[in-house]
């Protein structure tokens, strides 16, 4: 096992000196700079998508919150309980009542 | 490991300044690529691995706590890039095992040229009969593995950039070690390169 030992130890060497540094390429630096670049649009692309999604959640919450809760509640108020003739003929008729009760007009 | 940079060109860096950035990526690129090639073994993809850990050191940089740390950290990343790099090569090798290994195709090309190419031959040789006794063990324990016993990083050195203790290191290496000597010893005589 010892001599397996030293044979392992011997192939480490020979396997650093089989991968030696490599030299860059004359693209390398340009290449990276390309990549950040894109990576940063494609972050802000990515900020920007998340921005129009959250303005299209909080629409739809808010049509929500609107036609579930607003509208109804609004429509319990007394102005629509009441047709607009019963409003005319409630109107036409405290009229008469400030008329008639002091029966002057006859 | 010696420090190829100052101090202050990599706190520059952080504060976001690309010229201290450029700086530290021609000081590093040699060193990095060096590793990531004993890593990885593929000098074909070395250049591709080795700008994705740059570019994760540009988006990470203003992460850096001191500048003390920027080496380990360096070595963090390029490991972790080696990683990503080794499972997507093993994914692709599942569905693809009719392909030619790169000794095959290197040795077609031999075949038509001279004593350059017999010279990158037996580098190839080795690189594979290398990475073949590595397939036993994980991607993690094989870095580990090259780390130390091809890069000639330290323990201490390799604790910082795995922030484990130096105990737990030395089991994880006794164990990886032990299992690729198994694999040696029991594929003796197979084109073994230090016969």
């Amino acid at each position: 096992m010892e001599h397996m030992e030293r044979k392992l130890t011997a192939l480490w060497a020979k396997y650093r000196e089989a991968c030696p540094d490599p030299e860059p390429g004359p693209d390398f630096m340009p290449e990276l700079w390309r990549k950040i670049e894109s990576r940063r649009n494609a972050a802000l692309s990515l900020l920007f998508r998340r921005w129009v999604e959250v303005c299209v959640l909080a629409a739809l919450a808010l049509s929500v919150l609107v036609t579930t809760l607003l509208i109804p509640h609004s429509q319990r108020s007394p102005v629509y309980q009441y047709t607009y003739l019963d409003v005319l003929a409630a109107a036409d008729s405290s009229q008469d009542a400030m008329v008639l009760p002091g029966g002057d007009l006859e | 490991m010696v420090v190829l940079i100052e101090f202050e060109v990599i706190e520059r860096a952080r504060k976001g300044d690309d010229a201290a950035f450029n700086q530290i990526v021609v000081a590093y690129r040699k060193r990095i690529l060096g590793t990531i090639a004993r890593l990885i073994g593929r000098p074909e993809d070395v250049e591709d691995v080795g700008q994705e850990v740059f570019i994760r050191l540009y988006y990470s940089l203003d992460q850096l706590r001191t500048p003390e740390v920027f080496e380990p950290w360096m070595y963090r990343l390029t490991v972790n890039a080696a990683y990503d790099y080794m499972r997507r090569q093993k994914r692709r090798k599942e569905s693809r095992m009719s392909d030619l290994s790169e000794q095959q195709v290197m040795l077609a090309d031999a075949s038509a040229g001279g004593k350059e190419n017999q010279e990158e031959l037996r580098r190839t040789g080795i690189r594979e009969f290398v990475h073949s006794l590595l397939e036993g063990i994980s991607e993690e324990d094989r870095a580990l593995l090259i780390l130390k016993e091809v890069e000639g990083l330290s323990l201490k050195e390799m604790e910082q950039i795995y922030k484990v203790n130096e105990n737990a290191l030395k089991v994880r290496l006794f164990r990886a070690r032990q299992r690729v000597l198994k694999a040696y010893a029991a594929g003796q005589g197979a084109a073994d390169p230090v016969e």
